[in-house]
């Protein structure tokens, strides 16, 4: 990872989908009907279901992790979840990098989405810490 | 929800970071290697029903969203081990009818070393 302050991270786009979104459901454990069921998110005052803000949290790690490389560990990340996301939009993280100590990085993540001319911020000052020992170039998401 | 029921500690809670579960996550996110950094979600996903559960806090879970969540790792998570997790309730607080629920999980593994903490906040949204 050679990072510098100031620097941005590549931006990693997805579009979300309710298979995801249940699979995740599955994997992370939070089977939520808000994340799983239309009928319900509906009785809630939302238009349809909506992602866990840890599944847009998951993908904003998965985009600081690409770019910090295989060696890199996470020390420390947190979100705060902002605005909801709906099946088929298009989100995108990204960050810059605010601190470079040693061989820990801090970088200010986030999540956005598009919304008829407007970008909104389901993720808006997330913060991920990263520590490496050595250099690796960032590697392709399979 | 009770304000009294801040500081409560629930009982230990084994999690097992199942392989499986973390190529499911990987599955989901694309794996970057190793442990994913929210994988501790699943940890604190074994422990909620203590705390939905709980008759002293009363918190309704079908109102709730999430409003916040932070790991600090001591070190990353190592596929197979299993880990203690300790939850305890680090604050209530209300905002006209609207409830600010701060959990604190501590995992430690078999050394009883401390490998990561998870601070969630949830927002139990106004009936």
């Amino acid at each position: 990872m050679n990072a510098s302050v100031g620097q941005k991270l590549p931006e990693l786009k997805r579009v979300v989908t309710a298979a995801d979104v249940a699979a995740y459901a599955e994997a992370g454990g939070d089977r939520n009907p808000l994340h799983l069921d239309d009928a319900f998110a509906r009785s809630v005052g939302f238009d349809g279901v909506i992602a866990h803000g840890m599944f847009t949290m998951g993908h904003m790690a998965t985009a600081v992790m690409a770019w910090a490389g295989a060696d890199a560990v996470v020390e420390r990340i947190s979100a705060q979840f902002r605005a909801p996301v709906s099946m088929g939009e298009e989100i995108r993280a990204g960050g810059t990098v605010r601190a470079v100590d040693g061989d820990s990085v801090t970088v200010d993540a986030w999540v956005a989405v598009d919304r008829g001319g407007t970008t909104e911020w389901p993720i808006k000052k997330g913060v991920v810490v990263v520590s490496t020992s050595r250099v690796s170039e960032p590697r392709p998401i399979p | 929800m009770n304000p009294a029921a801040e500081g409560t500690v629930y009982p230990d809670v084994p999690f097992t970071v199942d392989p499986q579960r973390v190529a499911a996550f990987g599955d989901v996110f694309g794996s970057t290697g190793g442990v994913p950094p929210t994988f501790v979600t699943a940890a604190e996903f074994t422990v909620f029903p203590l705390v939905i559960g709980d008759p002293n806090l009363g918190l309704d879970f079908t109102r709730v969203l999430h409003g916040s969540q932070e790991y600090t790792y001591e070190r990353p998570l190592r596929e197979g081990e299993t880990l203690v997790v300790r939850a305890r309730i680090d604050s209530i607080r209300h905002k006209r009818n609207t409830g600010f629920l701060t959990v604190v999980m501590e995992l430690r593994d078999e050394a009883d070393q401390l490998v990561c903490t998870a601070r969630s906040q949830m927002v139990e949204q106004a009936p």
